[in-house]
């Protein structure tokens, strides 16, 4: 039996994913979860397993190809290895692989590629007709007139994801023109909004001396994008201050044990990570997100607090869920294993989704002060720099003290300049005096 | 391999035909290839449209009868088989010359043959005449449709008839056995008993029409007492020998073997896809395990400019569900969105009386397990009905109790195939039982079943009296 091995679903809104490296060829032996090839998705990258052993069929992807979820990237034949594998057995049969692309060619109406151009089943030799995005999902099911099903699918709207306002829900032709309405202003508004309009016109550089072009990879783009849609709509301010952590040093360097007993080590983020959480429970405002359509604030219940890290691939951003409520020694524990993740090409979208907050610290490699871009849809970031021995004038004399550099970089639209001051005394308090968070 | 056609049509039966004309409108080049000399295919040669010429002298020789209590009585009434035969050619000709005629006003060039496939953009041209070419094709859609099944090792003749023979009319045999109590077998059967033979029924289930409620089912068997009372359920036909002019079939029922002598035999236990001898699998043209070509939403094989419609590409094998499909094909190979998604196909049984359905049936909500609630009304308060003389009949609406959502109908009595339209537009619509209930209906007519079964859903029906409920 020929099993096919497709891309799973990854995480919520994760529709494709990148081919880094195919890892088998064609004849290869496979055992179960075997990698068959490394894959780049959104933010992160992940490795595809086989779902069971056998011999590698056909290899249906090459590097750099962007895959959809749903499509099959490998055939199995599971008897030629003489292997049986139920669980893949049971698992294969007709998933319902096309409905993902489906929906992705209803967001896309306009002309997309000709996907269907590589597949192998004999193609008219010259159908000059532009292959129409055409949804192949039945709407039968769906209460509305055939006039009305027929009128959505030519305007390229997803018409089960109308709510009709018909008798019980039924959907008449003013739902499909208003929903289809509502889905282009959205869009216009949404394209604004990430995609970076960058006209600027490139010299030729190979006029001045020798150059290399290289294809900016998923990680890149995403970083792109995001910070220049931060840029463009966050009204940023920027906030300095310094702590003086030379007692929280001395308490760092005296119980850092009780951490490594566990398998990490106690470091001046993990602490901060705890103050952090401590101080977005008591300053809501930073703890939330606007919402500028409805002008509403959104006030957050949960403190979820990401962590930039330094990747051979770029930034990444792992996130630790529900801070407030975790010890500083399971934070070390588990902000170890994120960055670790990250730095194995391990980590699952969902680990980089979903932050209120975010820590940057530039520490390990230098620098007296920098201010970090806020990163939507949160409205602050942490930049923390590199602790250096400073003289503190103190009861009437110059005394050496380790003194950290912060800065905090907030959205103006909901964070007034006061706030941003308390905000960042408040966290430069806490290190010096952590008795103070207790009140 | 001169010049390349825009669209093919294969097969010119009312899936095939209005493929054409629906792709020729789109201004497409169309070829239409059929053996026959006009379109029409099986529906129309020797199908739905001869069948119910017949049925329609069937049904005025048989209310002639009945015409007796009302006070009117006809004398002499005799079958002229030869005239009749003509008569019903006649009508064939007329529709089938019509279609002619349309595909020429269209510019659909009409070639008559066979043709098989030969590649993905080719196939193999035969004329009626034998002659063979080589036609290069863009776009092709297969509407081959079905062929009669016969029962094991036997072949048809004009002893042994399928409904394409049956329909000649050679002679009224004295005695004819038909085999299977589908559609086909009882208006055939209603057919020739109305000619003068007499009728016995085999067939292999339980009861008539399988899959169909059994309330509908009832009325029939009520008022065709004449049809069941020789209607052997359970039996199978496990031999047929010639013994000299006459057939003596032995039957396996319930209660064991037996033997009788027929003059003649009609077999109607259903049909297969042409998809064989065309060339779909050397083009790699998939077909599932019985045989229908496997199909996506706009009728497209996995070929991506072939199409496959009507009975070759799926149940239920009808007239009306291949001319929709045939549609939907022309309309996607002009560049059109569009889908083939019925909520609903309604089917009619054309006997004396009528039976006809559409949407969900009670036997298929229950199999899958979705709670309807069916709302009846009896045509015995009918007044339409009574002023017809109609004793027996019966409109039901299938409706999902959780939004009042019109999911099925069914109707038994005269006129059930011309009322089961609204209700599959009410489907189609997905119009809740208000909806019917507050459309007004033209009185006196059998329609108002419709409007008066919604009413009985809500409880209090005009012309019903019935504790109301809850």
């Amino acid at each position: 039996m020929s099993i096919e091995i497709k891309l799973p679903e990854i995480a919520d809104n994760v529709t494709t994913a990148v081919v880094l490296e195919v890892l088998v060829k064609k004849g290869d032996t496979v055992k179960a979860d075997d990698v068959l090839a490394e894959m780049e998705s959104d933010k992160a990258s992940f490795e595809l397993p086989s779902e069971a052993a056998g011999v590698v069929k056909e290899v249906k992807v090459s590097e750099g190809q962007q895959v959809k979820v749903g499509e099959v990237m490998f055939i199995i034949d599971t008897e030629a290895a003489g292997s049986k594998d139920e669980k893949a057995e049971e698992k294969t049969p007709e998933k319902p692989a096309e409905k993902p692309e489906e929906k992705k060619a209803e967001e896309a109406p306009k002309e997309e590629p000709k996907e269907s151009a590589k597949d192998e089943k004999p193609q008219p030799e010259a159908k000059e007709e532009p292959e129409q995005q055409v949804s192949y999902v039945s709407a039968a099911h769906v209460p509305a007139s055939p006039a009305v099903r027929r009128l959505a699918r030519e305007l390229g709207i997803d018409i089960t994801q109308i709510k009709g306002s018909g008798p019980n829900e039924r959907v008449v032709e003013d739902d499909v023109k208003a929903f289809t309405k509502k889905v282009v202003q959205s869009k216009a508004s949404g394209a604004g909004a990430g995609v970076i309009q960058d006209d600027f016109q490139l010299p030729d550089f190979s006029k001045m001396g020798e150059v290399r072009r290289e294809k900016m990879d998923t990680i890149r783009k995403i970083t792109a994008k995001a910070m220049a849609g931060s840029w463009q709509n966050i009204p940023h301010v920027f906030q300095f201050d310094k702590a003086d952590i030379t007692e929280l040093e001395k308490f760092r360097k005296d119980y850092s044990k009780l951490v490594e007993k566990k398998g990490a080590k106690l470091t001046v983020t993990a602490i901060l990570l705890k103050l952090s959480a401590i101080a977005l429970k008591t300053h809501p405002k930073f703890n939330a997100s606007i919402d500028m359509k409805n002008e509403v604030i959104i006030y957050k219940e949960f403190v979820n607090i990401g962590v930039a890290v330094d990747t051979d691939r770029g930034l990444l951003v792992p996130v630790i869920r529900d801070v407030d409520k975790k010890s500083i020694t399971d934070l070390s524990l588990e902000l170890n294993e994120l960055a670790e993740k990250a730095r194995t090409k391990k980590i699952k979208p969902d680990e980089l989704q979903g932050a209120n907050f975010t820590i940057s610290n530039l520490g390990g490699i230098g620098g007296t002060n920098f201010t970090p871009i806020v990163n939507r849809p949160a409205v602050a970031i942490l930049g923390v720099s590199r602790s250096q021995i400073e003289p503190v004038f103190i009861d009437g004399e110059f005394k050496p003290r380790m003194i950290l550099p912060l800065s905090l970089s907030y959205d103006h639209r909901l964070i007034d300049g006061a706030d941003g001051a308390r905000f960042l005394r408040w966290l430069v308090e806490a290190m010096q005096n952590p008795l103070l968070t207790m009140f | 391999m001169a010049d390349k056609k825009q669209v093919i049509v294969l097969g010119a039966g009312p899936g095939g035909y209005a493929a054409a004309f629906q792709a020729a409108n789109l201004d497409l080049n169309v070829t239409l290839i059929d053996p026959k000399p006009d379109p029409g295919g099986v529906c129309l040669f020797h199908g739905c449209i001869p069948t119910k010429a017949l049925l329609h002298l069937a049904a005025v020789k048989d209310e002639s009868e009945k015409a007796a209590d009302w006070g009117l009585t006809f004398s002499g009434v005799k079958v002229d088989i030869d005239k009749v035969r003509s008569w019903k050619q006649s009508v064939v000709k007329q529709l089938t010359g019509g279609l002619g005629q349309l595909a020429k006003a269209r510019k659909v060039e009409y070639l008559q043959g066979m043709a098989k496939l030969t590649g993905t953009n080719s196939l193999e041209f035969t004329s009626v005449e034998g002659d063979k070419k080589e036609i290069a094709f863009e776009n092709l859609i297969l509407a081959t449709g079905a062929t009669a099944s016969s029962l094991p090792g036997i072949s048809f003749d004009e002893q042994i008839m399928n409904a394409e023979i049956a329909l000649e009319l050679k002679d009224v045999p004295k005695r004819l056995l038909i085999v299977g109590a589908g559609y086909i077998g009882l208006e055939m059967s209603v057919i020739y008993k109305s000619l003068g033979s007499e009728i016995t029924i085999a067939e292999f289930t339980s009861d008539i029409l399988p899959g169909l409620d059994q309330d509908l089912r009832d009325v029939f068997k009520k008022e065709r007492r004449d049809l069941i009372q020789n209607t052997m359920f359970n039996t199978k036909v496990v031999n047929v020998e010639k013994k000299g002019k006459k057939l003596e079939v032995e039957f396996e029922t319930q209660d064991g073997k037996k033997k009788e002598s027929f003059d003649k035999i009609l077999v109607a236990i259903g049909g297969k896809p042409n998809t064989k001898n065309i060339g779909l699998e050397e083009v790699g043209v998939e077909t599932d395990e019985r045989g229908f070509v496997k199909v996506d939403l706009v009728r497209r094989t996995n070929v991506k400019n072939i199409y496959a419609i009507g009975d070759i590409s799926g149940q239920p094998m009808l007239a009306h569900k291949a001319s929709h499909e045939g549609r939907v094909a022309a309309e996607h190979i002009a560049g059109h969105k569009t889908a083939y998604e019925p909520k609903a196909i309604p089917a009619v049984v054309f006997t004396d009386p009528e039976i006809a359905w559409t949407g969900i049936t009670e036997a298929e909500a229950k199999e899958q397990g979705k709670k309807v609630e069916v709302a009846k009304f009896p045509w015995a308060a009918s007044g339409r009905a009574v002023t017809l003389g109609l004793k027996n009949g019966l409109t039901k609406l299938i409706i999902d109790p959780e939004n009042d959502r019109i999911l099925g109908a069914g109707f038994v009595g005269k006129e059930a195939g011309s009322m089961v339209g609204e209700a599959t537009l009410a489907i189609e619509m997905a119009a809740v039982a208000r909806d019917l209930e507050l459309t007004i209906h033209p009185h006196p007519t059998l329609s108002e079943t419709i409007m008066e079964a919604a009413e009985v859903y809500f409880g209090h029906a005009t012309h019903i009296h019935k504790k109301k409920k809850k």
